[in-house]
């Protein structure tokens, strides 16, 4: 089942349906993972087939809920566009909402093109309400929901899919999906840039799985929209701790949640320091800058002379510093390797300390550049040509 | 359960429905029943099975959607009644109609259906759901139909079969027991009726062939009482057969041992030759005997056809001169046949000497000649008694040796 792009959904719709459908492949997002849009398959028709199209007026929606995706039957009369749509919900044959708190289904408005979308919201928040209900038949997993409930960080931003009972065991499981109240937005933007599809909103969403009643087999996951996983150095570089034996949701929670602001303080920390250490350097070395990242503040580089001999140095800042500590490359201009490129040495470890200011490091890095040049000159000429 | 829709109730409604330019509603009319089935098998005595029935008569089609309930699925009995009217009574479900969709209950037709069946008062109340699937180049058009019952928790998918609709040239033709509710119909039968039913309603032919099975009921009634009667004669009559059986074996038994002690007392020696008796004054039976007197009953008959019994006297100093055998000629009619039973092996044999002392002149022959033999018996060893039954038993010549016959 192939989903349909927003044009051609659009463009197979009937025309008096089309403002609403719109309003859903366009806009459509809703749920926590709110960067999943809604997708549109199995369009057909309720028309006879001598009837010319287009006059789709039923398909299949598509719904990102708690890791799964809800699959629900939304069905309207292309000859009466006015009237509400009808809905199949799949497999869900158990869950029937309350038609009266659903305000825009009661009052019905064709002509309002968001009117689709609410509702959809309007049952989702009702179908929350029914795996909610589902966790009754656990005690613990009733529990975990109640104590998270509870909690104002995480309460209201909580999706439960408690459908996933195996029939030949009886055994019960359940997933919880949380989105974990981190503040992304002192992330630097140029951190936030470099991803090729449109990002959306920046979120992180942990994913804790139950097999079993008893939460014996308990499976969490992280997941982060594309660019703060970017920003924070790639998927290897975040890694959760294992659900503790016998703990619960309400304590191993806010320890990824710490974990994860951890992160995010140490890159926008150390990107404030790393400018810190640029303006340092260009302070202490002013002509002798060649130039630098000004935007993420990464890579600096000097020409700088001693006894008449010339040499560049390549700063290359890490994504964590001061902790991770920058490395030095010195270059030759004059004198080439065996391949063809100037000659260099890499000084990764000199006197460093994190917990100096940017001047500091300004200061101790001219003072390391003095004492060892005359070593690298000599390496030069010993090892490289003119 | 079981639902069954006549054919021609499912033809209009598929006609309605496909007509329509989008989705189309109705409500079902129709009756349920209950039906009982009883089943004897070897390995029960018996079990009795209950099936409610529904059974599709008609069918009420709403004029568009949403005309008796609003956007919420609200029920408007005002708008219902004035849709179903007087057949109201008659609803035993409702159906719906819709293109290209799944075969499953929507949200709005379940709220619908939970209204419907609390307004109706029908706690069964079926819902038959019809979709329209049609590929994508419209070659192929499938008409698939289900029937709900929504309100159970399980079983909820009822098969609903339609009578005839299928080759019946291999399943029996069924007559639906839908009425039939034409006024054609029924002026029609009510104009042309009398020729063939009677004034109750039953057709003629079936009153004559009950008043010819009843006839033949009380024939069948009559008959058993002439055979029970007979049977009780017969029975009577047995009962006298047999009495008379046990009488005449009794009879029998008492001769035989009356003759037997006659032997017995005859082959006692007797003191001296005074005692022993004028053979020409004595029967023959008493030539050899003393004593006791025999019966009047084993005189032999005067106009017997059996041969003349020796009676010549014997000389008294001859005592096995009593026990010589009666001179008989080979050939006779007492000539006794090799297979005659000689008696019990002590030279008595009671039948024979019964036979003969009664007189019977067609085993007399036969009966003195086993005397014979069994007196010869007694002369001879034990070991000889086979030899005699198998061979002729020696005669008595005129000059009183015994000769064996020729080829013995």
């Amino acid at each position: 089942m192939n989903s349909l792009s927003p044009e051609v959904a659009l463009s197979r719709i009937s025309p008096e349906l089309r403002p609403l459908l719109c309003s859903v492949v366009r806009n459509g997002r809703i749920g926590l993972d709110s960067s999943s849009c809604l997708r549109i398959t199995d369009l057909k028709s309720g028309c006879t087939s001598l009837m010319p199209g287009p006059c789709c007026d039923r398909f299949k929606l598509h719904i990102p809920y708690a890791g799964e995706t809800l699959k629900w039957d939304i069905i309207f009369n292309a000859k009466e566009p006015e009237l509400p749509p009808d809905f199949i919900f799949g497999e869900d044959a158990d869950f029937l909402p309350e038609p009266s708190e659903l305000p825009h289904l009661v009052s019905w408005d064709a002509g309002k093109p968001e009117c689709l979308l609410q509702l959809v919201k309007e049952l989702l928040q009702q179908y929350h309400q029914y795996q909610c209900q589902r966790l009754r038949d656990s005690s613990r997993l009733l529990f975990e929901y109640d104590s998270l409930l509870n909690d104002p960080n995480y309460g209201r931003s909580m999706e439960i899919y408690a459908g996933l009972k195996n029939s030949w065991t009886g055994e019960f499981s359940a997933r919880f999906l949380l989105k974990l109240p981190v503040d992304f937005n002192n992330i630097p933007i140029y951190l936030l840039k470099d991803t090729a599809l449109d990002p959306g909103e920046d979120v992180a969403l942990l994913s804790v799985s139950f097999e079993d009643a008893e939460a014996t087999q308990v499976f969490p996951k992280l997941y982060l929209s594309p660019s703060i996983e970017h920003a924070l150095g790639g998927s290897s570089a975040l890694h959760i701790p294992a659900f503790p034996s016998g703990g619960c949701l309400i304590d191993y929670v806010p320890q990824v949640c710490q974990l994860l602001t951890n992160k995010v303080q140490y890159v926008i920390q150390g990107y404030h320091k790393r400018r810190e250490y640029i303006a340092a350097f260009l302070s202490h070395f002013g002509m002798g800058v060649v130039e630098y990242d000004a935007v993420g503040f990464t890579k600096l580089t000097l020409l700088l002379m001693w006894k008449d001999f010339c040499f560049l140095v390549h700063v290359d800042l890490p994504l964590y510093f001061p902790r991770d500590q920058p490395t030095l490359t010195f270059q030759s201009i004059y004198h080439f390797t065996s391949s063809g490129q100037l000659y260099s040495q890499v000084q990764k470890s000199y006197p460093y300390s994190p917990r100096w200011d940017g001047n500091e490091m300004a200061k101790r890095a001219k003072a390391y550049f003095k004492s060892f040049i005359p070593q690298f000159q000599e390496g030069a000429f010993a090892n490289g040509k003119l | 359960m079981a639902a069954s829709i006549s054919g021609y109730t499912f033809s209009s409604v598929c006609y309605h429905s496909a007509n329509t330019n989008s989705d189309h509603e109705g409500f079902l009319l129709g009756e349920v029943r209950q039906e009982e089935t009883l089943s004897i098998s070897d390995s029960h005595i018996g079990s009795s099975e209950f099936v409610s029935v529904i059974e599709v008569h008609n069918h009420e089609p709403c004029a568009q959607l949403f005309s008796f309930y609003d956007y919420a699925g609200n029920v408007n009995e005002e708008n219902l009644n004035r849709i179903l009217k007087d057949r109201r009574k008659n609803v035993i479900g409702w159906y719906r109609f819709r293109r290209n969709t799944q075969q499953q209950m929507s949200f709005r037709e379940q709220v619908i259906h939970k209204q419907l069946t609390n307004i109706l008062g029908i706690p069964d109340l079926v819902f038959l759901l019809f979709s329209f699937i049609s590929t994508a180049n419209s070659s192929t058009h499938a008409l698939e139909y289900v029937l709900f019952r929504p309100n159970r928790n399980y079983n909820q998918r009822i098969s609903l079969s339609i009578p005839n609709l299928g080759n019946t040239s291999q399943q029996e033709y069924k007559v639906s027991s839908v009425p039939n509710t034409s006024k054609n119909y029924a002026g029609v039968i009510k104009e042309h009726g009398n020729e063939f039913f009677d004034k109750d309603g039953v057709m003629k032919d079936i009153r004559a062939i009950f008043q010819v099975y009843s006839a033949l009921q009380e024939r069948v009634q009559a008959v058993c009482c002439e055979v029970d009667q007979s049977e009780r004669v017969r029975e009577k009559i047995q009962e006298e057969v047999n009495k008379l059986k046990e009488e005449i074996a009794l009879r029998k038994r008492n001769r035989a041992e009356e003759e037997r002690r006659l032997q017995e007392a005859a082959a006692v020696p007797l003191p001296d030759n005074s005692a022993l008796p004028d053979s020409s004054q004595s029967s023959p039976t008493q030539v050899v005997l003393s004593g006791p007197s025999v019966e009047p009953s084993v005189e032999r008959p005067v106009n017997s056809s059996s041969p003349p019994i020796y009676s010549t006297t014997l000389p008294p100093d001859s005592p096995s001169a009593i026990l010589l055998p009666r001179p008989q000629a080979v050939g006779s009619p007492g000539h006794p046949s090799p297979s005659l039973g000689l008696g019990n092996g002590d030279g008595s044999s009671s039948d024979s000497l019964n036979r003969q002392a009664t007189g019977q002149e067609d085993g007399d022959d036969e009966d003195s000649s086993e005397y014979e033999n069994l007196v010869s018996e007694q002369l001879q060893p034990p070991s000889l008694t086979e030899t005699v039954t198998l061979g002729r038993p020696a005669t008595l010549w005129p000059d009183g040796d015994a000769h064996s016959p020729p080829g013995s």
